[in-house]
């Protein structure tokens, strides 16, 4: 197992450092998305944004009237 | 009240890209099922280089992506943009010049691709002036949907918005990548990739194209249009935001499980699977997201026959999002590969999913921008039975037929010899594309009808408004 996942640091170029570091950033991103979108304090201000479509001024709008 | 909306919002471009959209299905359908039936019967091609299947299979891809996808995705995101952030499209001209620009590039890709005038490239065909009219109208229309949303009077972008956003960011980026090429002459280029690395960035725009376009596009439609037409908020927004960032974040890595078994290296191809395998927990999530919108009002489906192209459009995403993570893998690939399984694969996510999602827009912008009710609301349940019955067919030939040829290619006796010669599997496919050309035939016939209903409900409406200035002054 320590064999498969031995990596030559010295052996890595440019573009793998550049490639590495977007990958371990965007999972970064997403742990963070996560953590934000499912946090209970945010659930309220979240899905307030779900009537926006009906906010619209639609005259068939069951909000708007 | 409709008029003062009319007068804020530019609402011609939409009607004009809605109208074309539905021409643009039965086209691009009808020459699907000619091609289908040139499988079939190959005496359909008459000898004419220009008809045969080699020449129209790019034009029937190009003209259901682009014509008819294109269209209904510019009308649907100038439509919902403009609603959602209460402003009018940021520049009128600019709209236009997207609609003539793109209608323009459809003209020139049916005269240059029945002439053999191609880069072979899959999906990205057209050479490279039309490329490059390609990403300066594109440029135009991300350019005008960028500045409306920045000048909207909401404080909020809705999620529809994010979606068409990053399609538009990532087609862009897809579009000039996979299109760099070298023009030895006005018609002809080579690509500046060679080998393995234009195999790699052609799926790697072909799948994006694919999970930018066709999904992140179209889901777009879907969280604008589902709520709109449900008339109830979209099930959970969390959910819709979740979906959006592991779709973006997740789709482009994909690309290599198109290049199973072949030079590329073979982790990449490992990446591309795991990667697939990941992406049905958001697309599911997505999936269901649309669905549960009409929890507690389900009987809106018996009733609702545009619901029902938008609700079961969602099953088709659900199963096709299963199914191309399960081809992917390695095991499954090997026998799915190269065979019909895979053109059965990608119909169910175009006839099912895309354009029934689109036609449930469709019909949803029609009756609002002509302030009307459709002609005829049986031709939509018929429509509907009709696309779903002709899709089913598609997708059930192309599976038979696909896994058959598999098992054929990869069968061999007790010598090592291959049992069955290629032309004994071509020959085994017969009654499955006989029946591929009948299903595809029922869905283009759903198509037509839309396209009738379509027109007299236009003229039904237009007719409606000049009587009634006339009634009134008589």
């Amino acid at each position: 197992m320590l064999e498969y996942f031995h990596t030559d640091w010295a052996a890595m170029t440019l573009n793998d450092w550049a490639g590495m570091i977007i990958t371990v950033g965007v999972f970064v991103l997403m742990i963070w998305a996560y953590v934000h979108v499912f946090h209970p304090k945010n659930k309220e201000k979240l899905e307030s944004m779900r009537h926006i479509p009906l906010d619209d001024d639609d005259e068939d709008s069951e909000d708007t009237k | 009240m409709q008029a003062s909306l009319e007068q804020k919002y530019n609402f011609d471009i939409v009607k004009w890209f809605t109208v074309a959209s539905v021409i643009y299905l039965v086209v691009g359908t009808l020459i699907g099922v000619y091609i289908a039936a040139e499988l079939a019967w190959p005496a359909l091609n008459l000898d004419i280089a220009e008809i045969s299947f080699g020449r129209l299979r790019p034009l029937h891809t190009n003209a259901v992506i682009f014509a008819f996808g294109g269209c209904a995705l510019m009308a649907t995101s100038y439509y919902s943009v403009q609603r959602t952030c209460g402003v009018r499209v940021w520049s009128d001209k600019l709209a236009w010049f997207t609609f003539i620009g793109w209608n323009l590039i459809i003209v020139s890709a049916v005269i240059t691709l029945p002439l053999g005038l191609t880069q072979g490239k899959e999906y990205a065909e057209l050479e490279w002036p039309i490329d490059i009219a390609i990403a300066v109208v594109w440029l135009a229309y991300g350019l005008n949907f960028v500045m409306t949303l920045a000048t909207r009077k909401t404080s909020h972008i809705y999620v529809s918005n994010w979606f068409f956003l990053s399609m538009i960011i990532m087609i862009t980026y897809l579009h000039v990548v996979n299109s760099l090429a070298i023009p030895v002459s006005l018609f002809k280029s080579y690509s500046v990739y060679s080998g393995v690395q234009d195999a790699m960035i052609q799926w790697w725009y072909g799948h994006n194209a694919v999970g930018f376009y066709l999904t992140a596009g179209f889901l777009g439609i879907m969280y604008y249009f589902v709520p709109k037409q449900a008339n109830r908020p979209v099930f959970s927004y969390r959910l819709s935001v979740i979906h959006f960032w592991a779709l973006t974040f997740g789709y482009v890595w994909l690309g290599a499980h198109h290049l199973q078994y072949t030079a590329l290296p073979d982790w990449t191809g490992s990446l591309g699977a795991a990667v697939s395998l990941a992406m049905i927990i958001p697309s599911w999530g997505g999936a269901v997201n649309g669905m549960m919108t009409l929890s507690g009002a389900w009987d809106k489906l018996r009733t609702d026959y545009v619901m029902r192209f938008l609700i079961v459009s969602l099953a088709f995403y659900a199963m096709s999002t299963f199914e191309g993570p399960v081809m992917s893998a390695k095991t499954v690939n090997a026998l799915s590969h190269y065979t019909d399984w895979t053109v059965g694969h990608v119909h169910s996510g175009a006839l099912g999913w895309v354009a029934m999602v689109a036609a449930g827009a469709l019909y949803h912008m029609i009756m609002k921008l002509w302030r009307t009710e459709m002609y005829s609301a049986k031709l939509v349940n018929l429509h509907f039975w009709l696309a779903t019955v002709g899709a089913v067919i598609y997708i059930i030939a192309m599976w038979v037929s696909g896994i058959m040829q598999g098992l054929m290619w990869r069968d061999y006796d007790e010598f090592g010899t291959l049992t069955y010669t290629f032309a004994e599997s071509v020959a085994a496919m017969h009654p499955y594309y006989a029946m591929r050309a009948v299903g595809g035939l029922i869905y283009w016939t759903g198509g037509a009808v839309m396209l009738y209903n379509t027109i007299m409900t236009i003229r039904q409406a237009t007719a409606a408004r000049s009587a009634s200035p006339a009634a009134a002054t008589a």
